[in-house]
């Protein structure tokens, strides 16, 4: 590991993914619907649209007026965009309102216990159009309803997905708060607002499933502890600051153990992670991933410079 | 060795109206090939019809002076641009009496 690495990041003792996203995409691609149906490779049936998740790219964060930003470690970041649209808060998802990147690879040794998420980002909305109120109408901060990272995990017959958010914005209203994934719906098909015979899982997929109420609070995440934490937004759209953020898991207990942003450690107080019955064929599955969602008719962005996944 | 990178802008999606593409950044390439496999396509006299279209934010987009041949038939098409800066897309064109094409459409990168 080099000088940087270790400057830059907390890395566990065994590293396994260190991705500066100034070399190429390093195996992050979007998520996208499995095509294993008749008669022509269609999607699952679902009531969420997942083929409008726009792709992730290569991005010079290049703004109309100052140009390209590049990134922390060069010229290029991982972009992570959303279409320009978006449901009030309490409603699904609008398809294309979020947007992911994620990377497959696998635990090939059981026996480690924790495993780390860091990784350097910016987030910013599209300076589209001039459309608030009051002060500033065109800074867009209140249009990004959350970004977030974690894993899709499946080990030892345990389905999981443990990670963090940071929930922005909600109907136009700044929050500003961390939240970790723990589902609190009834059951599945509460899960699935209410829908019977979906395909989902209670616990999986928590970014487009669990109720959200119009307070913010969301069935599939739970709040943490004083988990209030203004970020850098800069004082306009087209200027974005490269910010840390590290979550900390135990894969042997399934436990939370803590996460920071910044210089801000959040105790997570060794709360549960919640687990499903394993799926077929993917034991040993660890798919590091990251999101953001906007919170109205207006693209957002999360560029992700570099990522260190380690485990101990 | 070079960089390549294929990502979808549509994926399985019945369009039946004009529309843009999601704007990609495309700066670390140096050639670029918009594959658009058409699944499907109903209606009658339907004819889609893709023109490339170029921006230097993102938002603001102009005609970059490439365009397909007109596309009335299921299988893979393409355009091929040389020549961009940080940002393309495609701005395509729908006409014909209801006309819907189920279409997926790729952005191939070299660079």
């Amino acid at each position: 590991m080099d000088r940087i690495l270790l400057s830059r990041f907390q890395p566990l003792n065994r590293v396994l993914v260190h991705d500066v996203f100034n070399t190429g995409q390093n195996g992050w691609m979007e998520i996208m619907p499995n095509f294993c149906e008749a008669p022509d490779f269609e999607e699952s049936p679902s009531i969420m649209v997942k083929h409008q998740w726009p792709p992730v790219m290569l991005s010079t964060a290049t703004f109309r007026y100052p140009g390209s930003h590049g990134s922390l470690s060069g010229q290029y970041s991982l972009k992570v965009s959303t279409r320009p649209v978006a449901n009030p808060y309490d409603q699904p998802p609008a398809p294309g309102s979020l947007g992911h990147a994620i990377k497959r690879l696998s635990f090939h040794h059981l026996k480690r216990k924790y495993l780390q998420f860091e990784m350097w980002f910016a987030f910013t909305a599209e300076q589209d159009k001039v459309d608030g109120t009051g002060e500033l109408p065109g800074l867009h901060e209140a249009s990004i309803r959350g970004f977030g990272a974690g894993w899709d995990l499946q080990e030892r017959g345990n389905r999981y997905f443990a990670g963090v958010r940071y929930l922005n914005a909600v109907d136009g209203t700044l929050q500003k708060k961390w939240q970790f994934i723990y589902p609190s719906s009834k059951d599945d098909k509460d899960w699935a607002y209410g829908t019977d015979g979906d395909w989902c899982i209670k616990g999986v997929d928590p970014f487009w499933f669990g109720r959200r109420y119009a307070d913010g609070r969301h069935d599939g995440y739970k709040d943490v502890v004083n988990g209030y934490q203004p970020l850098c937004y800069n004082e306009t759209d087209c200027k974005i600051n490269w910010q840390y953020l590290r979550l900390l898991i135990d894969t042997e207990k399934r436990e939370y153990v803590e996460m920071q942003c910044q210089d801000k450690i959040f105790d997570l107080q060794r709360h549960p992670i919640y687990c499903v019955s394993p799926y077929d064929r993917i034991d040993g599955l660890m798919n590091p991933l990251v999101w953001v969602e906007t919170d109205t008719q207006r693209r957002v962005f999360l560029f992700v410079d570099s990522v260190v996944i380690s485990q101990e | 060795m070079k960089l390549f990178n294929a990502s979808h802008l549509e994926v399985k999606k019945d369009l039946i109206q004009d529309f843009e593409t999601h704007p990609y950044e495309v700066g670390w390439a140096d050639e670029c090939i918009f594959f658009i496999a058409v699944e499907n396509v109903s209606g009658s006299n339907s004819v889609l019809a893709a023109a490339v279209e170029i921006s230097h934010d993102g938002v603001h987009w102009v005609a970059e002076g490439t365009i397909s041949e007109p596309i009335m038939t299921k299988g893979l098409h393409f355009l091929r641009v040389k020549h961009f800066g940080n940002w393309l897309r495609l701005h395509c064109r729908i006409t014909g009496n209801n006309p819907v094409f189920r279409l997926n459409i790729q952005i191939a990168l070299k660079g």
